[in-house]
């Protein structure tokens, strides 16, 4: 009982991270209708720019995410004009193997770049515990979590109120209508790429001093995004945003019952029974996945 | 597209390949070759002819590698009777998987099978007691047909060359049978075809079903030839893709296609570790960057993958003298 408390401080942590992966993925298929399986390679990029600013440069981590913002959104803007582009209006399969090969691609240079070790970002306060009401929490997950939180509040306030997020969610309800209406559909789809690249990316970076970074990372975490954007229902921000507390309570919460070995199961099955039983998550429009969107 | 002439040729080939070369090197290439092909014609089943796009695969292609391999070393059962449980599970495995993702299209069928794929990954790299975890299984070497334990290269290309005819020949019959033609009907468009009064679930899931099976059979030819299963190779996404991207690259839904995308990734990867042999990493970084590059260009302009592309810019140019 008295592991209750920080069980919950932990998922909460864990929660906002995943929030900030999981938005940029949900944004992206809720206005472009593409899956990114490349999603997950974009946050070790941004994993290994904190990595390199930190050994090459002594820069922290920090300091590289304000520095490092216009790299990452240009990094996913250039990745939007080379690779997704010319496949925006193409097929589903046509979609999901462009990203795949993307994917491949960028883990590929990755491995040439860093090899395949895990690489550490060891900064002063790597072990610095903060305690709080009987909670014993990391430092660094306080800060990742803080930064993640700032990102996605961000993210919804600018949806939400910017003339530029209405024409995205506009985009978003439906693109023909909005292109009718004056809108250009195609700066708004290169926008919304490099929004959700800027947001995996900055997410990255922040859990630099975390994790280890090693070429494949991005795939455990991106697995977890998948889990929580289909529970939230594909597309829709805020409902993301609730999944990835619900994926991080299950992964806190199962990692403390089974142990650590077998919680990748447990949110698999989540996934599996979300898609099997409900496709179109808690708050989707119920039969999505048929019209197939 | 419907002339066998080119399929006839490149079976051809690779039967007269083991005459005319001694080389072990080459031959270990062609036994890939179709080995690669006869997986990617496997996904092609379901991936090309029923439009059920899996980035799963690897999962019947482990359970194929693993039954034969944990039979043969525990009890020690011969590998093909390994093959024929490999093939009933995946086709169990399968059935499951179908059943459960019949609604699902696009992105959430794959979403399903990347799950999927990632749950089997688990359970054989974590169940230490019985799978070795991820240590992996070496595969014992017992001399003999039925335990195939065959050091000749020479044998491995022509019994997985029966395994790539065959495939090759279910294919076939998905390009030219009622069946077929039903299949074909669902994957462009399953309402108009279920309003016709075709079958369209129970189709998608034999198909997946039958790809499955077929998948671990190569999965246990594989494991045996290679004489060791990796848990985190045989159930990677990474694995699964290499399925798809041979067919695509090939010709995704056509019988050669898978055969022809196999060779050419085949020929590239031991091409480049030749030239940079036993660099290590960095070679295969550098052989993953050409893998992601093609497959994007190969979307980009050719996404239905070569064959069709080179059949669709024959029939532009009508050869000369002909009038148009």
């Amino acid at each position: 009982m008295d592991a209750i408390p920080q069980l919950l401080a932990s998922t909460i942590l864990l929660g906002g991270i995943y929030a900030l992966i999981a938005v940029g993925l949900t944004l992206i298929f809720g206005v472009m209708r593409v899956v990114n399986f490349a999603h997950g390679e974009f946050l070790m990029l941004g994993m290994y720019l904190a990595f390199w600013a930190f050994t090459l440069l002594g820069m922290d981590p920090y300091v590289t995410l304000v520095l490092g913002l216009p790299v990452i959104f240009g990094g996913g803007w250039l990745s939007y004009r080379l690779v997704m582009r010319p496949v925006i209006h193409a097929s589903h399969n046509v979609q999901i193997f462009t990203t795949v090969g993307l994917s491949i691609a960028l883990q590929a240079v990755a491995l040439v770049l860093w090899s395949a070790d895990s690489q550490f970002v060891r900064t002063g306060y790597y072990a610095v515990v903060v305690r709080f009401l009987g909670v014993a929490l990391n430092l660094a997950q306080i800060a990742a979590f803080a930064v993640a939180v700032l990102f996605t509040a961000a993210l919804f306030a600018f949806m939400r109120w910017s003339y530029t997020g209405k024409v995205m969610r506009a985009t978003a309800q439906d693109r023909h209508a909005a292109a009718l209406m004056g809108i250009d559909t195609g700066r708004v789809f290169a926008l919304t790429w490099a929004v959700g690249i800027t947001c995996v990316g900055v997410a990255g970076v922040v859990l630099a001093p975390i994790y280890p970074v090693y070429p494949s990372i991005g795939l455990q975490f991106v697995l977890i995004a998948y889990v929580a954007v289909v529970l939230g229902g594909l597309g829709d921000m805020f409902g993301a945003l609730i999944a990835s507390l619900v994926v991080a309570g299950v992964e806190v919460g199962g990692s403390y019952v089974i142990g650590t070995a077998w919680k990748e199961v447990l949110y698999l099955l989540l996934f599996i029974t979300i898609l099997v039983i409900r496709p179109a998550g808690l708050f989707g429009q119920r039969g999505a996945e048929v019209i197939g969107t | 597209m419907r002339s066998t002439w080119p399929a006839v040729t490149f079976f051809a080939a690779a039967a007269l390949g083991p005459i005319v070369v001694r080389d072990a090197f080459l031959l270990d290439g062609l036994i890939l070759i179709l080995l690669w092909g006869a997986t990617a014609a496997s996904w092609n089943v379901a991936g090309g002819y029923a439009g059920q796009v899996s980035l799963g695969h690897a999962a019947f292609f482990g359970l194929g590698a693993y039954s034969a391999a944990l039979l043969g070393t525990r009890w020690a059962v011969s590998p093909w009777i390994g093959l024929l449980v490999g093939a009933g599970l995946a086709t169990g495995f399968g059935f499951i998987l179908g059943f459960l993702s019949n609604r699902l299209r696009g992105p959430y069928f794959v979403l399903a099978t990347i799950a999927f794929s990632q749950v089997l990954l688990i359970v054989a790299s974590r169940w230490r007691g019985f799978t070795s975890g991820s240590e992996g299984i070496p595969v014992p070497f017992r001399p003999g047909f039925w335990t195939l334990g065959i050091a000749d290269k020479r044998a491995w290309v022509y019994l997985v060359l029966v395994l790539a005819a065959l495939l090759y020949l279910v294919q076939l019959y998905l390009e030219r049978s009622r069946r077929g033609y039903q299949l074909a009907a669902v994957r462009e468009d399953e309402d108009a075809a279920l309003s016709l009064g075709v079958p369209a679930r129970r189709l998608k899931v034999a198909a997946i079903a039958a790809s499955a099976a077929l998948t671990a059979a190569c999965g246990t030819l594989w494991a045996q030839y290679v004489g060791f299963v990796d848990p985190y190779y045989v159930f990677s996404v990474d694995l699964s893709v290499r399925f798809c991207l041979a067919a695509i690259l090939g010709g995704i839904g056509t019988p050669l296609g898978p055969f022809l995308g196999a060779a050419l990734i085949t020929i590239l990867e031991t091409s480049l570790r030749a030239r940079f042999g036993g660099i290590g990493a960095g070679l295969v970084g550098i052989y993953l960057i050409i893998y992601g590059v093609v497959l994007i260009v190969t979307m980009r302009f050719a996404p239905q993958g070569l064959l069709p592309w080179i059949a669709e810019h024959r029939r532009r140019r009508p050869p000369l003298g002909t009038t148009a």
